[in-house]
């Protein structure tokens, strides 16, 4: 049986290495996970009670068969959990629940699709972009970073970065285009014809800025969003409540739950 | 020498006899149908479901949650569906999947608390109520008729009235006297007193110069916390003659086991589902395994038998 609804496993190391500033680490599993673009995982593997908790990861790609698979994580050292993952070896324990959340939608005719990847937010977007190439609908790849050396690194990027469909943007403009994401959108924006623009879907995943001002952009204009949102989870399978925001529906607001009812959102519910 | 038996570990918390003695805590599990995914949740003790009030409830702003050193602090403050939601559409579904599983209930006023209990008094597979008289996030959230053992008392009695469910009380650990606390539950018809809840802390952003959680304070929970409510328990069984339900950093069948020792008649799990979504069932399993070793045949015979 594929694992393809939440399920808690063990699984060894089977790489853990850097590229850049980002981690990679597979990680071979007892089944094969099927998941889809924007899901995620409760990731943990360091021994003992502290840190307690997991942390979330985007799941990156899976393969394998039948009784046998692996799973990839891409991640970036943000604390002390992350910095533990770091520093586990092949051959290492990890324990991951998974998959997790509800991740892109896709569907509608002739849609051209913008990914929008912000800082590790790649490693949302990246299984996007290779979901949309199988299917071979249209799309662009947006990727930023404060500067150079923070971008993924090319060979990580899905069909290898075909010039014309991947912008890399910088801040520092070291690299790319020289800006934000959402200056990068704009720009692109502004040179797209109406009829080209009403076939648009933007899937970002980012800074809690970087969406909202792609957002405060592109759903005037009637191109739809949506946002993939990261906050601290405890549990990462909807019964913790902890990692909620704030969303608005017919007219009054409430929370939701970032692990289960997002990560991906419908921008135009958020209350950014 | 005889072969070891299965060993009986059912558990009894007053009337109400449970198939094993773990729980899993209020907050942590959900409504229970969260977990199917995970396992079958009939399996377990018993389901606390999360706290429920007369009315849905929003709970407070994010953040709500931080990471501490082998624990954790929420300040979910109480976010549910409301009672009336739950009969209808869960109860009956934890009834299909053969769950046992009480209600955790607290309300703004004791009346309220009152209503909610007599709402759930006509829910047939119902085996509880969880008087939670100790969530330290919200001002309503009980703490106000629980950090005293006069506020306790009058709480109790009144709920007590209200409902012929058996009627467990959940006890702040943030409290002088926890044996007055628990007594004055034993007093006002308690039938059995589950504790810890979590404990008052906070945590800082020194750069920010800024509270980390929104409610400033939050609830304690995880391994940090368990040396205390082991030491609560311990003092809450002997302060009492009603069943006492042990919760508060358990994380193994041998933190389980340990509440057992000092007395407790079951125990809940909560933070550590959060890690570990099947730590409930390998707990039983745990304790199972422990029993067979060590020839243990039944709970009664290991519960309550600390050396001292």
């Amino acid at each position: 049986m594929p694992i393809n609804r939440p399920r808690f496993v063990h699984g060894k190391i089977l790489h853990n290495a850097g590229g850049g500033i980002f981690y990679r680490m597979e990680v071979a599993l007892p089944d094969r996970i099927e998941f889809a673009p924007g899901q995620f995982a409760m990731v943990s593997g360091w021994p003992g009670n502290d840190p307690l908790l997991p942390r979330p990861l985007a799941i990156f790609r899976a393969r394998g068969a039948r009784g046998k698979g692996t799973v990839e994580f891409v991640y970036k050292v943000a604390g002390r959990g992350t910095a533990l993952l770091s520093g586990l070896h092949e051959g290492d324990p990890i324990a991951a629940t998974l998959p997790l959340g509800r991740g892109f939608e896709f569907g509608g005719e002739e849609r051209t699709y913008w990914l929008l990847g912000g800082g590790v937010g790649f490693s949302t977007v990246f299984p996007a972009a290779v979901f949309l190439e199988q299917e071979r609908s249209e799309f662009e790849m947006f990727l930023g970073a404060r500067t150079r050396d923070q971008l993924p690194p090319r060979d990580w990027i899905p069909g290898g970065g075909l010039p014309g469909r991947v912008h890399p943007c910088t801040d520092d403009g070291t690299a790319g285009f020289f800006g934000t994401v959402t200056d990068a959108v704009r720009d692109r924006l502004d040179r797209l014809k109406t009829p080209e623009r009403r076939r648009l879907m933007i899937l970002a995943c980012g800074p809690r800025e970087m969406l909202r001002s792609v957002s405060s952009l592109a759903l005037p204009l009637g191109i739809p969003v949506q946002a993939s949102l990261e906050n601290h989870m405890a549990c990462g399978f909807g019964v913790c409540w902890g990692c909620v925001t704030e969303v608005r529906e017919e007219g009054k607001t409430s929370y939701r739950r970032v692990c289960k009812e997002g990560p991906v959102f419908d921008a135009r519910e958020v209350v950014w | 020498m005889t072969q070891a038996a299965v060993p009986d570990i059912r558990a009894r918390v007053g009337e109400v006899l449970l198939k094993n003695p773990v729980m899993s805590a209020s907050g942590t599990f959900g409504y229970g149908l969260e977990f199917t995914p995970f396992y079958d949740i009939s399996l377990l003790g018993a389901i606390i479901v999360k706290g429920l009030s007369l009315e849905p409830t929003a709970g407070n702003a994010p953040p709500r949650i931080v990471e501490t050193s082998a624990g954790m602090l929420n300040a979910i403050g109480l976010q549910n569906i409301g009672v009336e939601r739950f009969v209808a559409e869960v109860a009956p579904r934890l009834a299909d999947a053969g769950a046992a599983y009480a209600a955790n209930i607290y309300g703004r006023t004791i009346e309220e608390y009152e209503s909610v209990a007599r709402r759930l008094s006509g829910v047939p597979s119902l085996i509880a109520i969880e008087l939670n008289a100790s969530c330290p996030n919200v001002k309503e959230g009980g703490i106000a008729f629980g950090s005293t053992p006069e506020g306790l008392y009058g709480l109790t009695r009144r709920v007590r009235a209200a409902t012929g469910k058996p009627l467990w009380v959940k006890l702040s650990p943030n409290v002088g006297d926890i044996g007055a606390v628990a007594r004055a539950a034993e007093e006002a018809g308690a039938d059995a007193v589950t504790l810890i809840n979590t404990i008052v802390g906070m945590a800082v952003d020194h750069r920010k110069r800024k509270p980390v959680l929104s409610n400033v304070t939050g609830g304690l929970s995880g391994p940090a916390i368990k040396p205390v409510a082991l030491r609560m328990v311990w003092e809450a069984c002997r302060s009492v003659k009603i069943p006492v339900i042990g919760i508060g950093g358990i994380q193994s069948a041998e933190d389980a086991l340990e509440f057992l020792l000092v007395g407790a008649a079951a125990v809940q799990v909560g933070t550590a589902n959060f890690r570990n979504p099947n730590a409930c069932v390998e707990i039983v399993e745990g304790i199972r395994n422990f029993f067979i070793r060590e020839k243990i045949a039944r709970v009664d015979d290991y519960r309550g038998r600390l050396v001292l």
